[in-house]
Formats: C-alpha cells, sequence, structure tokens
C-alpha cells in the first residue's frame, strides 16, 4: 500500500475520533474537550494536506505527474479537505460542537465513501488530454472550496429544526453562520463555473453547452442567489431561510454526484 | 407644462392602477425569482429529457404521446426554444428595471454629505465624546487606513470608507446583462461545426451539426500536415496533436501544432483538437491488380462487381476482417476476408482470384471550429461580477464624524453593514482618541 493511502487512513480515523469527542462532550460537558477538538481539527487538516502532497509526489514518481484532483477519488478526500479547512478558517463563528460535529461526520462520509466504495478507482491515473491544463487547478480549487462552504450552510439549515441548548446554537448564531458561508460559498462557486467556462472555451470550442454538469451549477448557483436575494433584500428569516439552504445542499450534492451517476456528459472523468 | 398634460387622453384611474401595478409587478424582486424559478425548473428538465436527439432515438426512449408532448414543448431542445429565450429576455427586462430603480436610490443618497448637528450625533448607536483643547481634526489623523473626507470644515469633518461597496450590487446586476448580451451576440453572429481531416488533406468547408447538418464555406482552408497520437504505458491516451496550416488566398499563413486545450486561432475563428477516427482501407489483389478499397467503395471491372460492407476490427477471435458483397447470376452475396486466417485470405469468386493483402487504419483528425464574437463580452462580464461580488460582500460603507463642541468635540460612526466588525474598528478608535495626551 502506498504512503499516501495509509496517511489518508489515519486521518479517516481521525475524523471518526474527532467526531467521537464531540459526541463524548455532548454527554460530559467538559470545557476542555472543545480545545481538544479544535487542536485535533488542525492536526487532521495538516495530516490530510500531507497526505494529498504525498499522492501528488507519487505521481511524479510514476511519470503521469499531475495534481490529485483528476477523478472521483482524488475529488472525494479533497472536498474533505476543504470541509476541514472552512471549519478552521471560520473558527471564530463555527465554535459551537454541533457544526464542527457534523462537519467532522460529513468529512468522515467522504474519506469513508472514497476508501471503502468498490464504485470508486484508488489508483493514480494518467491525466486525460481534456484535463491537462492549468485551468484545472483553479476550477477545482473555487469549486470544492463553495461546495465546503454549502456544507457548512446546509449544517446550520438542518440545525435550525432542532433545539439543545449548549449543543445547538442559538437561532440567531444559526442565521448569521449560515448567511456568512453563503457569503464565502457563493462567490467560490461564481468563481469556479467562471473558470470551468474559460476553461471550456480553450478545450471544447465553447464556453456553455449547456452539459448536464454545467446546468446543474446553474441550477445551484441560481438557488443561492435566491438564497441571497430573500435574505437582503426581502428579509426571510428562520425556517423559510434553513429550508432554502437545505434545497441549495441538495442541489450542490446532485451537481456533485447525481450528474456523475445518473446523467451523462463532458464532465465524465469523475467517475 | 400642465398645457402639455391635459392634451393627454384621459385615462381611467382604476385603469391606470392597473397597468402601474402591472409594472410594478414587473420591476419587482418577486418577478425575479418567480423567474429565476421557472429558469431553474426549465433547466432540470432539459438535464431529465434526453436534448437534440433524432425521432428514432426519442421514440426507442419514450411512448409516442409523450414524444409528442416534448415535440410540442420543445423539451428535446430546451435551450434553445421559444419559452426558454422568451424567459432570459424577461429576466434580462426585469433585471435592466430592478437595476435602474436601484442605481437611481443610490444615486440620491450619494449627495448627502452634510454633517449632522450635535444632538443627532449623540443619538447614534456609535459616538463618543472627547474633552479638552484638541480640535477635531486629530481624529483625522488616527483613522484606520484608507477613509477618504468627503467634507471638512471649520465645525467638522466628515470621511468615509468602503465607499464602492454601494455599487457593488449594480456591478453584479450589469455584469450579468454583460453576460447574457455577449451570449446572445454569440447566439447570433457565431457559429460551430466540425472538419474531418486526413493526412495531407485540405479543406475550406466546415459541417455544422444539428438536425440536418449543413455544410459552410470557412473563409480560407485548413490543412492537416500531421496528426499523431501518444499513449501512456497503461495504454490510456496521452495527447493527441495535429500539424495545422492555415491557407489564406493561397498563400499559407500561419502553421500551429494544436492540441486539447490549445487551439488555433486566425481571424477570430477558433480551429480546436476535438477527435480522431480511424478510417480503415483494405488492399485487395484481384487477378493480379493491386486495388485499394474503403468501406462503401464499389469495384467494378469486366463484369465483375464487389462492394466492401463492413469492417470489423475482430471478427470471433480471429483478428480483423472485411466482408465483401458481389453479385452471382444476379444474385447478391457477401463472403468474409480475414487477414490473420491464411485460408480466408484467399478466395476465388466466378474464376478470380481475390486476396486481401492488407488492411491498414488510416488516422484522421477531428477538428472543431466555432467562431463567437460575443466571448470577449462575456469574459468581461465574468470579470465585473467577481469583481462585484467581493465589492458587495467583501467591503462595505461605514461613516465618521467629528465635530466640533463647546467642550473639545465628539465622534460618531455609522456603517451600512457588518456592524459588528465596524464596531471592533470603532472601539479601537475610541481607545486610540482617548490615548492622545491633549
Amino acid at each position: 500500500m502506498a504512503f499516501h493511502h495509509k496517511i489518508l487512513g489515519i486521518v479517516t480515523l481521525l475524523y471518526l475520533i474527532l467526531f467521537l469527542i464531540h459526541v463524548i462532550y455532548v454527554a460530559a460537558r467538559k470545557e476542555r474537550l472543545v480545545a481538544l477538538i479544535w487542536i485535533g481539527l488542525y492536526v487532521t487538516l495538516g495530516l490530510h494536506t500531507l497526505g494529498l502532497a504525498m499522492r501528488w509526489a507519487e505521481s511524479y514518481r510514476l511519470d503521469i505527474g499531475h495534481v490529485p484532483l483528476s477523478n472521483f477519488y482524488e475529488s472525494l478526500i479533497f472536498y474533505a479537505w476543504c470541509v476541514n479547512l472552512i471549519v478552521v478558517l471560520m473558527k471564530k463563528r463555527l465554535a459551537y460542537p454541533a457544526i464542527t460535529g457534523l462537519a467532522c461526520l460529513i468529512a468522515l462520509f467522504l474519506m469513508g465513501y472514497a476508501s471503502i466504495s468498490p464504485a470508486v478507482d484508488r489508483n493514480i491515473q494518467p491525466l486525460v488530454p481534456a484535463l491537462q491544463s492549468n485551468w484545472l487547478h483553479i476550477h477545482v480549487l473555487t469549486c470544492f472550496i463553495a461546495y465546503a462552504a454549502f456544507v457548512v450552510s446546509f449544517v446550520c439549515g438542518v440545525l435550525h429544526f432542532f433545539e439543545w441548548k449548549g449543543v445547538v446554537p442559538p437561532e440567531k448564531a444559526i442565521e448569521e453562520i449560515n448567511y456568512k458561508s453563503v457569503v464565502v460559498g457563493f462567490p467560490m462557486l461564481t468563481a469556479g463555473i467562471f473558470t470551468g467556462a474559460v476553461w471550456a472555451h480553450y478545450a471544447w470550442g465553447a464556453y456553455w453547452s449547456w452539459d448536464p454538469k454545467e446546468t446543474w451549477s446553474l441550477i445551484t448557483w441560481i438557488v443561492y442567489a435566491l438564497f441571497l436575494h430573500a435574505r437582503i433584500v426581502k428579509g426571510w428569516k428562520g425556517t423559510r431561510m434553513a429550508i432554502l439552504s437545505i434545497i441549495g445542499f441538495s442541489s450542490v450534492i446532485f451537481t456533485y454526484f447525481g450528474v456523475n451517476f445518473i446523467l451523462s456528459g463532458l464532465h465524465s472523468y469523475a467517475t | 407644462m400642465s398645457a402639455t398634460k391635459s392634451k393627454r387622453p384621459e385615462v381611467n384611474p382604476a385603469k391606470r392602477g392597473i397597468l402601474a401595478s402591472i409594472q410594478a409587478f414587473l420591476t419587482s424582486v418577486t418577478f425575479t425569482i418567480m423567474l429565476l424559478s421557472c429558469i431553474a425548473i426549465g433547466s432540470v428538465l432539459g438535464t431529465i429529457v434526453k436534448q437534440g436527439a433524432d425521432v428514432e432515438e426519442y421514440l426507442s426512449l419514450y411512448p409516442e404521446g409523450t414524444y409528442r408532448i416534448i415535440r410540442l414543448l420543445g423539451l428535446d431542445d430546451v435551450y434553445h426554444s421559444p419559452w426558454f429565450l422568451a424567459l432570459l429576455i424577461l429576466f434580462a427586462i426585469n433585471l435592466v428595471a430592478c437595476t435602474l430603480k436601484r442605481f437611481f436610490s443610490v444615486l440620491k443618497g450619494r449627495g448627502r454629505t452634510e454633517l449632522p448637528d450635535e444632538r443627532a450625533l449623540s443619538a447614534m448607536t456609535m459616538s463618543f465624546r472627547v474633552e479638552g483643547s484638541m480640535s477635531h481634526e486629530t481624529i483625522t489623523g488616527i483613522l484606520p487606513r484608507g477613509y477618504t473626507h468627503v467634507y471638512r470644515g471649520e465645525d467638522g469633518v466628515v470621511c468615509e470608507k468602503g465607499n464602492l461597496s454601494r455599487y457593488g450590487a449594480l456591478m453584479i446586476h450589469a455584469s450579468i446583462m454583460l453576460i447574457l448580451a455577449g451570449g446572445f451576440i454569440g447566439l447570433i453572429t457565431g457559429y460551430k461545426g466540425s472538419m474531418v481531416l486526413g493526412q495531407g488533406e485540405t479543406k475550406n468547408l466546415i459541417t455544422i451539426s444539428g438536425g440536418n447538418p449543413k455544410e459552410r464555406p470557412l473563409g480560407f482552408a485548413l490543412k492537416c500536415k500531421d496528426f499523431r497520437i501518444s499513449f501512456y504505458p497503461g495504454g490510456a491516451p496521452k495527447d493527441y496533436v495535429s500539424t495545422i496550416e492555415v491557407i489564406d488566398r493561397g498563400a499559407t499563413v500561419l502553421e500551429k501544432q494544436i492540441r486539447v486545450n490549445d487551439p488555433l486561432c486566425y481571424k477570430g475563428i477558433n480551429v480546436y483538437q476535438a477527435s480522431y477516427q480511424k478510417v480503415p482501407s483494405f488492399s485487395f489483389n484481384i487477378d493480379g491488380e493491386n486495388v485499394t478499397l474503403r468501406e462503401k467503395d464499389t469495384y467494378n471491372k469486366d463484369g465483375f462487381m464487389m462492394m466492401v460492407v463492413r469492417f470489423e476490427t475482430s471478427v470471433h477471435d480471429f483478428g480483423p476482417g472485411v466482408m465483401v458483397a458481389y453479385l452471382d447470376q444476379g444474385e447478391p452475396k457477401t463472403t468474409w476476408f480475414l487477414r490473420n486466417v491464411e485460408r480466408l485470405r484467399q478466395k476465388t469468386i466466378r474464376g478470380i482470384t481475390l486476396r486481401l493483402d492488407d488492411i491498414k487504419e488510416d488516422l484522421y483528425t477531428g477538428l472543431e471550429i466555432s467562431r463567437d464574437p460575443g466571448v470577449w463580452i462575456v469574459w468581461a462580464g465574468f470579470a465585473l461580477m467577481l469583481l462585484g461580488l467581493f465589492v458587495n460582500f467583501f467591503m462595505y460603507h461605514r461613516r465618521i464624524y467629528a465635530r466640533k463642541t463647546s467642550k473639545g468635540f465628539i465622534v460618531a460612526g455609522v456603517a451600512t453593514r457588518n456592524k459588528e466588525a465596524f464596531g471592533e474598528e470603532f472601539e479601537r478608535l475610541k481607545e486610540k482618541a482617548y490615548g492622545i495626551p491633549s
């Protein structure tokens, strides 16, 4: 087994442990655990970064060197990395165990699915000609940072329906975090769509081909544009915003997974 | 003024009410939300129903009744259907109206830079007083970076920062209009076609794909000097490279190696490496004569007629083979020639000896050719939107007032958004102001 697989295996285990620490925190309410959770998140992010870097280095050793963002497995582990990164970057706002706990659970799911599912090829594959472009880096990076920010928004949308003193943040805080995460995610998604369009212009000869993935990313963009207008212009609050963020994330999930599995199109590299 | 007004035909107040309310609705955010939802639903339909396939394919997928409905609603080509375009146009109109409305309100707010009186300043949620002999001007020295004066007088100063953020929404909306405009220009004046070139071949016509493919002159000719495919050790394709020569009015004006992600551009027309084709050719020896035939080619000599019907890269694991049809006493018959099976390589038909010498596969490069004059407008729209998003969400407008009072001066601040961050900034300013020795 390659070194990077081992490191990423440890990272997956760490997400599990971090989630369990959250569970213990909910039961025992020891404030010291919160500090432990944040140290754990930083350490895991570091190791996760190392795992990605090792995989990158390994691809050069195999003489097919490319950034590890080229197939479904790599996108899954990169997505988990982005979720962790967003949580760490938004630390000041996300200092609630319910949010970090659910984020760890989602990262654990992504890592677990990447390493267990028989549908996922875990080998480093050479880059097909269409992906040999510098736009690959910036396109995938912006898209997945957006997807990760929308994970936070989704978690807030779900938490709106639960009340649990000391675990679930107060209503006002949830709304603020939800809005802030969309404020990060929406420009990133926009940048992701634009870099994709410019790339498509140079690779496929058209910046927009109504390919299912393109179309679904536009649908996702429209949902989050509606979210922002509903809040800023119409002043919506509470349950309606929570439902909008859940609809938005469903659209993200469909753009990411659904299109690959159900619809065929130009973006068929990922499976 | 009043005279011209009275000349207008009388409008029933109730009727005008309806017109005004229709106008108000068409320029409302509610209408935007409805339109965007419809565009989203239409887009979803376009990804569910198969797009741009031919009749046979639809009938194999859906019952005839369903197919009629699909055709009637244009669901076989949603993104170019009249109703979808109408939605986009309505959206553009709504956007222009909303943006203009907003722009005027921003313009109105811009002019007001006067300094409020002392009572109004102390009533603001963020304010503090400094007593002593210092002038209100000292505050300008300790403001964080980026503040500019909008008013400076004997009685006080007004400074602001992030004024640009007030135009953020405007920039975003204008950028959508740019993108839509660029898209429409491309749709009307642009085209997209393809060309298949063998090595050494020159063509000046492209095939415009669609329901019924059309040919269209390119205005110049393209010659494929060379085409190569390279593979990774595992067998996956690594690189497609075509060496293309542009020939304009008989002269070679440009030569470039094009590959996926690296097109050629000449006179606003882009030439992309899109695909490749392998076209087999068959070398036959017919009664001592060497003949090279391709699929569907016919050979006719001295009353003997044959045609190459089908090619298979592998016939029952015996390697490549070709099926040939011929007429035997007026009756059509077929037979297979297999290159790797000696017994099936040579056959005698009606006293003529036929031998399959070789099967070669020639590589053809598949080029995609497109012209889109709107693309730079779209790029400009992209840049403007990213700038607008940054300005709108990561900058915010705030003002700080300092006014002379009888005992010293009073400082107050307001922010349109992000009051939390501004509160911290204001607190730091307060600490600094108190720290200055008077």
